[in-house]
């Protein structure tokens, strides 16, 4: 069931996620198709989350916002009080106190700045880190990145130890999870482009604009729709890896189906599982740890494809 | 031709003919496409047609002294792969 | 296919341990266009492949077949005919004669002259059935050829050939009625095989005792189409799942290349395909449906007429003439096996019953 419209404000409206925003002139959305997809939202009891470009927005557009109960996605540049998720461009500056931040950044750039995410940790109420080329993901990176989240582990450990409750997507969020908490894109969620059309994800739109599914006038139309639920996932539907993005965009990209996920995004996300399961163990070895919690279970493989086709 | 049916062997049994059946044709085909000139492989096979053909009689000969299978002069033995099921053919009087 | 995209297809498939190293033997399928026009060149890639087997101790060499698929008008020719004696232990030849003269006619006819290939088709079955006496030939059926199938079958066994596999095509090409008429063939069928005993040394794959059954969700959960369990290759050395992926295959969607001779498979677009279910992919009506058993699908086709770019939806053109093959069907056994049992020959039957398999591609 549909829960979320994410609109893009702008054709430059920042990026929160794995796609990068292709387009670099500024095209908002009109006032009217703006006005219509609040009242869409309104009307399908969904929750509107407003994404951001890089520059004010003419003042009649808050005023238009503010009609709905909504959550703001903003780039560093645009933050404001009322803004929900902050997307951070890069590692030099710090996100503000108690922010939901979301940093994007290469597996290379991650390694390189991963002791700048332990001391954000301490000051922001939540890190959401999207790995932007988990396509290109191999062994050798994998390794490192198993060793990365080690190190990271126990850095998060002891902000732990010393009281704090740090959330990381990579680490904390499968150990908190009863169940799968995907991205839901084309499920729970769908998106508004600046032209007054529905796209799966905003991934879907910048890729290729023809590809929407429905427009404000003829409603939300998508094909296939059951694909993009969990129970149609042959691969997903085994996995424990709860806190995986799930990203149907990158499936579509490197398998063809909307539905089943590359070996590079099971790996990234299983060896995210292990760390996080390592770091439950390790907690738990020092005291009472979310005792409601059942310990992630240990594992022989880091994609549940080879455990299907066993 | 007549056909009779002698006796049965086990699947284990029945990979082991069956792989040294294909390999005996396999090797007969290739010696069709391999000249003297490509020395090294054209010995190879002449040794390997040697060796298949007389594990290839040893499994007969053992099988049948080891399930006493009927015979007669003239005829021979033949195995259904899928069933297991070895056959006396005669010729027709 | 130029020799050399051939050699580096063999080289591939034979040291990419990741796919083809599990599997016990390899078949080296040949289809066209028409094979035949260019046997010099499949016995050229044959040879190449018996060589590089041995050479390299391949589990291969020991277990290996090589098909090919052919309209049967050169059959007869002298480049062929050495082909075939060269390789006869190896080989299966399957000459795709459509039914009678009329039916064959409809669906096979020479490119220039329009005219039908049956009569010089026909020329060659003897030979072809003296090379390969068990053969079986496989036919295909359209809306077109319904009034030809009883007719057509009885031919086909009257030329000797004692295993018709035969099959509907999964396109939507089905006209209202199509169905009735389509059960009144195979009713006509089942008696004439009852009624003049072929049923003793020939088989007819319409006639399945295990189509026609509700299937268990988990247990009977197994995709049908073979596709992405091999590996087609065309003349540019590209790597489809199934050669119905192919351009020259399609109709309306884009054609699906999980890789190449020279980077070999991509591994992330063989997935959907070795992961694809019976239940994941069938609508709610096939998965209720209580004839179910025996409905085959194409991957190729339900892919090409899919609301979306995807072989998770599974085309149902079929669903008519399927429930109208179980009526038959049912028919064809109940009279049968009650016949049978009459004459106190049941037993005799099924110890002794002719093979069908159903070949569906």
């Amino acid at each position: 069931m549909l829960q979320y419209m994410i609109i893009l404000l702008d054709d430059t409206s920042t990026s929160f996620c794995h796609y990068e925003t292709t387009k670099t002139e500024r095209n908002l959305i009109s006032l009217d198709n703006l006005r219509k997809a609040i009242r869409l939202a309104m009307i399908e009891n969904v929750t509107a989350q407003m994404v951001y470009p890089a520059y004010e927005l003419p003042q009649e557009y808050y005023e238009v916002i503010n009609t709905i109960d909504h959550s703001d996605i903003a780039p560093l540049e645009q933050k404001n009080e009322n803004s929900d998720v902050i997307v951070l461009k890069d590692w030099q500056y710090n996100p503000p106190k108690g922010c939901v931040a979301v940093v994007r950044a290469t597996l290379a750039a991650l390694l390189e700045h991963g002791e700048v995410v332990n001391e954000w940790l301490k000051t922001v109420a939540r890190l959401n880190v999207v790995i932007t080329d988990v396509d290109t993901f191999t062994d050798d990176d994998q390794k490192q990145y198993a060793d990365f989240l080690q190190k990271l582990g126990k850095g998060v450990e002891q902000l732990f130890m010393n009281g704090l409750s740090p959330q990381l997507n990579l680490l904390t969020d499968r150990m908190m999870l009863t169940s799968m908490n995907n991205c839901g894109a084309g499920d729970t969620c769908i998106t508004l482009a600046p032209n007054g059309k529905f796209y799966i994800c905003p991934a879907f739109y910048y890729e290729n604009p023809d590809d929407n599914v429905g427009d404000l006038e003829q409603g939300i139309n998508i094909p296939n729709k059951q694909l993009y639920k969990l129970g149609y996932a042959p691969i997903c539907r085994e996995c424990d890896s709860w806190h995986c993005k799930r990203c149907v965009w990158l499936n579509r990209k490197l398998t063809l189906e909307v539905n089943t996920p590359s070996h590079e995004q099971c790996v990234m996300a299983h060896t995210e599982r292990n760390a996080s399961r390592q770091l439950m163990v390790s907690i738990r070895e020092k005291g009472i740890f979310l005792p409601d919690k059942e310990l992630i279970p240990e594992i022989d493989y880091l994609d549940p494809f080879n455990k299907i086709k066993k | 031709m007549a056909k009779k049916l002698v006796g049965q062997v086990t699947p284990a049994e029945r990979d082991e003919i069956q792989r040294l059946f294909e390999r005996r044709n396999g090797l007969n085909e290739l010696a069709k496409i391999l000249t003297a000139d490509n020395q090294e492989l054209y010995e190879r096979l002449v040794n390997d047609m040697g060796e298949t053909g007389t594990k290839f009689q040893q499994w007969w000969d053992t099988m049948s002294q080891q399930y006493g299978w009927e015979s007669v002069p003239d005829g021979s033995w033949e195995i259904d792969f899928n069933s297991c099921e070895i056959y006396l053919v005669t010729p027709e009087p | 296919m130029s020799f050399l995209t051939a050699k580096k297809a063999i080289d591939y498939i034979l040291t990419s341990s990741l796919f083809f190293g599990r599997q016990k033997a390899v078949i080296l399928d040949f289809i066209g266009g028409e094979p035949l026009l260019e046997v010099e060149l499949i016995d050229k890639i044959c040879d190449y492949f018996k060589l590089q087997t041995y050479k390299k101790g391949h589990k291969w060499f020991n277990a290996y077949r090589i098909n090919l698929t052919t309209n049967g008008l050169n059959y007869h020719t002298r480049k062929v005919r050495k082909f075939i004696e060269k390789n006869i232990t190896h080989l299966s030849i399957t000459i795709t004669i459509d039914g009678n003269e009329i039916k064959h006619d409809l669906n096979r006819v020479y490119k220039n002259s329009g005219k039908g290939s049956y009569k010089n088709v026909l020329k060659n079955i003897p030979l072809w059935l003296q090379d390969f006496k068990d053969i079986g030939t496989k036919v295909t059926i359209s809306s077109a050829d319904i009034p030809y199938i009883k007719e057509s079958v009885l031919h086909l066994y009257s030329l000797g050939i004692h295993e018709v596999n035969i099959n509907v095509v999964f396109e939507d090409v089905w006209q209202p009625g199509d169905d009735k008429r389509f059960e009144d063939q195979l009713m006509q069928l089942a008696d004439a095989i009852i009624d003049g005993e072929y049923y003793k040394d020939f088989a007819c794959s319409f006639f399945s005792e295990q189509i026609g059954k509700p299937l268990d969700p988990e247990l009977e959960n197994q995709n049908w189409c073979g596709a992405g369990k091999m590996l087609s290759v065309d003349a540019a050395g590209n790597f489809y799942p199934c050669t119905r992926f192919a351009a020259y295959s399609l109709r309306e969607k884009r054609p699906i290349i999980i890789g190449n001779v020279h980077d070999g498979i991509d591994k992330n677009k063989l997935r959907p395909f070795l992961t694809l279910d019976r239940t994941t992919q069938s609508p709610a009506k096939c998965l209720e449906c209580e004839v179910a058993s025996g409905c085959a699908w194409c991957q190729g086709e339900n892919y090409d007429a899919a609301d979306t770019p995807t072989i998770y939806q599974r085309a149902t053109a079929i669903c008519l003439m399927h429930k109208a093959r179980v009526r038959a069907n049912n028919y064809y056994w109940n009279r049968l096996f009650r016949k049978l049992e009459l004459e106190g020959e049941r037993e005799h039957w099924e110890d002794n019953k002719p093979q069908s398999n159903e070949i569906i591609c």
